[in-house]
């Protein structure tokens, strides 16, 4: 389908690209609005922290609601938008013919933002359901289950009107996470909001969707995106690619299994933890591979495969911090701790977040047919990004260690453990302004690149640079 | 990976496993029943009274679980009875009278698991009432759930008693909310006393860390006979 490059600048333009561009943009464009929102939420939040009374007053955002609305941006406007995006550009790209049903989409993203703000909305006046990961109220989850649909009808289309047989690591994962979200946020639904069952099964059922959502959705999203431009950029094979299948259906089988490590000595059956803890370990194999047939990227590159690749080690770290924090001696410590909020930042943040926005990176330019619109912004979120994710993690997981063991010793008071969390709690602040800077230069840069391929002209617009593209040989080296 | 179909089952039968364990887990404890202890002629747990359960949403749409766990680890794993949270681990039968059990997953703030029950003094219903206004330490104020108002006639019974600088101004007094009053009769109802036969440690494995003693030498005694 690739239509013969003219000038260097549409070499990588498809015809499948410049069918999907509006569509797409409007997708990312949505995701990074939420970013920024979310960005600017968790500021609020860790500012609470250091200062309890900052927007005390303000009902809509008390510590409780505004975490529940930072946590609810993230995942289901940023996560979710940005993922669909690059989901259905892999399988399009893959699939090797323009998308079908971009209609769809386009209706589909505009209702599923609606039905998150209102969510949101609700969230902030007292209508959250107080479940993490599914805070949204429940009146909006079945109108976003039908916008999830009419948006993903278009990579099921994409894979079944494939024009090529064989299939690839990345359409497994964008195929698995389109397909099995509507399965683990319908039945959560019914569990936990129309037919809540009983007592502390409750806890167990929103573990599961809660790690769910993770290890079935945005995981595979992300890894969607990895699998698909790292060999891109590397211009090499994926090595030992034939583990794989085995890495893909490690995490889907055993992923949602390792909910259980969050209910360590809770009150609910201790199978329930046990086999959490095995799963974890038995998971270590998914992300060894995922390590070992990506590792291409860690070789360096452009920026794209910088947040590539350090999303990818992040996801892989985290996978191994799971693993370790599962085990009972050290949930002790760190179970209801900052630990878990740093493995939480390292998975969201670190590995999710900057795979994405490397695979933005990537793929604006040829979905636009234009360059950056400053690379120096460029350089300058990947700074920010880098700096502001490692400060985060690094002062939380810190302050959570120290939290869990004070919180184990019954002769620390409250009021020494909060001195104690203090300068790591600041840190933790400093490293959210960071992300929310980075994430504000990434948004002017994304509205003034796509505002460049208006039809109508921009003032923006500036002559496409020629070495951003490669030739086309070197990038169209199999994915495989 | 070809064959969509074969996919699609695939991606199903795995989703399918783990919702089993849901599953299993909901078999299990889906028909928990109240403890009828014989000797006080009484079922526990007790039904919270409606002001509680209110009181409960009330608790979930303010988000406290984000610094607040209700769920006592048992003895020896953390401080959690050390800190006098509780003598015994929670149990699932303390939470099937529950909508939305709060168990939480973040310790910012002491677990709340027992609030109503704290030794030496538990707080009463003014103590929560005034903590929830103010604030303290790292927790914050919830004015907002409280109006600032003219006294009309007599003085509400409800308002805080606040000396000093918090006092309300001459002619006004600050009275709860109804959001308050059913929150605060949440928190009150907050103590699981009953000690429950799957609350207690295993007493197999007492047997086998203390290594026979307990039940285990009357045994042994008959056996020398």
């Amino acid at each position: 389908m690739t239509t013969a490059p003219t000038n260097a600048a549409s070499a990588e333009v498809t015809a499948i690209d410049t069918s999907a561009r509006w569509p797409l943009l409007l997708l990312f464009w949505s995701a990074i609005k939420w970013l920024v929102l979310s960005g600017g939420l968790a500021l609020v939040t860790s500012i609470q922290l250091i200062k309890p009374s900052f927007f005390a007053d303000c009902a809509w955002l008390t510590y409780g609601r505004a975490q529940a609305l930072q946590e609810t941006a993230f995942i289901y406007g940023w996560a979710a938008n940005a993922g669909l995006a690059v989901a259905l550009w892999v399988l399009g790209r893959l699939g090797g013919a323009p998308l079908r049903a971009l209609n769809w989409v386009v209706v589909g993203t505009i209702f599923w933002n609606i039905a998150v703000a209102l969510g949101c909305l609700g969230i902030a006046t007292g209508e959250a359901t107080s479940i993490a990961f599914l805070q949204l109220p429940r009146a909006v989850q079945p109108l976003m289950l039908v916008a999830y649909a009419a948006i993903g009808v278009a990579g099921i289309l994409a894979w079944t009107g494939r024009r090529v047989a064989c299939t690839y690591a990345a359409q497994w994962y964008a195929l698995a996470a389109l397909l099995l979200f509507p399965w683990i946020f319908s039945a959560a639904q019914v569990m936990l909001l129309w037919m809540p069952s009983r007592g502390v099964l409750q806890a167990v059922a929103a573990g599961w969707f809660a790690q769910g959502a993770w290890t079935l959705w945005l995981a595979p999203l992300g890894l969607a995106g990895a699998y698909y431009v790292v060999p891109k950029i590397t211009g090499r094979a994926l090595p030992s690619y034939d583990f794989a299948p085995h890495a893909f259906w490690a995490l889907l089988v055993l992923g949602a299994w390792t909910a259980g490590r969050h209910l360590v000595g809770g009150p609910v059956p201790a199978w329930i933890a046990s086999v959490a803890i095995v799963s974890c370990a038995l998971l270590l194999f998914h992300y060894f591979v995922v390590g070992l047939n990506l590792r291409g990227a860690l070789g360096g590159g452009g920026t794209a495969l910088k947040f590539i690749s350090f999303g990818l080690a992040a996801y892989v770290a985290g996978g191994f911090l799971d693993a370790i924090t599962a085990f009972r001696d050290v949930a002790r410590i760190t179970q209801f701790t900052l630990f878990d909020a740093a493995q939480q930042q390292l998975a969201l943040s670190g590995g999710l977040s900057m795979i994405f926005v490397g695979v933005i990176y990537y793929a604006l330019p040829r979905l636009t047919g234009r360059a950056w619109f400053s690379a120096a912004f460029v350089r300058g979120h990947l700074a920010l990004a880098l700096l502001g994710v490692l400060l985060l993690v690094g002062s939380l997981a810190m302050a959570g260690w120290i939290q869990g063991h004070d919180l184990n010793n019954a002769k620390v008071s409250f009021a020494d453990l909060a001195a104690h969390l203090r300068p790591w709690l600041l840190a933790a602040a400093a490293a959210q302004a960071l992300l929310l800077l980075g994430h504000l230069i990434f948004a002017v840069n994304f509205l003034f690149t796509a505002a460049q391929a208006c039809p109508f002209g921009s003032p923006f617009a500036k002559p496409a640079d020629p070495s951003l593209f490669r030739q086309p040989s070197t990038l169209e080296a199999p994915a495989s | 990976m070809k064959n969509g179909f074969v996919f699609f089952l695939g991606l199903f039968a795995a989703l399918a496993f783990s919702w089993g364990g849901v599953l299993l887990a909901n078999k299990q404890l889906g028909a928990l029943v109240p403890y009828y202890d014989d000797t006080e002629s009484k079922a526990f747990p007790d039904r919270p009274p409606g002001i509680a359960a209110r009181g409960q949403l009330v608790y979930a749409d303010l988000g406290c679980a984000a610094c607040h766990t209700q769920a006592v680890r048992r003895p020896g794993f953390g401080g959690d009875q050390a800190r006098g949270w509780g003598e015994r681990q929670s149990v699932a039968r303390d939470y099937i009278f529950q909508t939305r059990p709060q168990l939480g997953a973040s310790r910012l703030g002491p677990d709340l698991t027992n609030l109503a029950g704290r030794k030496p003094s538990a707080p009463d219903a003014e103590d929560l009432l005034k903590l929830l206004y103010t604030g303290q330490g790292a927790m914050p104020g919830y004015s907002f759930l409280f109006t600032e108002r003219a006294v009309v006639g007599e003085p509400s019974a409800k308002a805080l008693k606040f000396t000093g600088k918090l006092a309300a101004a001459s002619g006004r007094e600050i009275v709860p909310t109804e959001r308050a009053q059913s929150l605060v009769a949440h928190l009150l109802s907050l103590n699981n006393v009953y000690d429950y036969p799957e609350a207690r440690p295993m007493p197999k494995t007492e047997e086998k860390k203390e290594g026979g003693h307990g039940a285990a030498p009357a045994k042994k005694e008959e056996a020398r006979k």
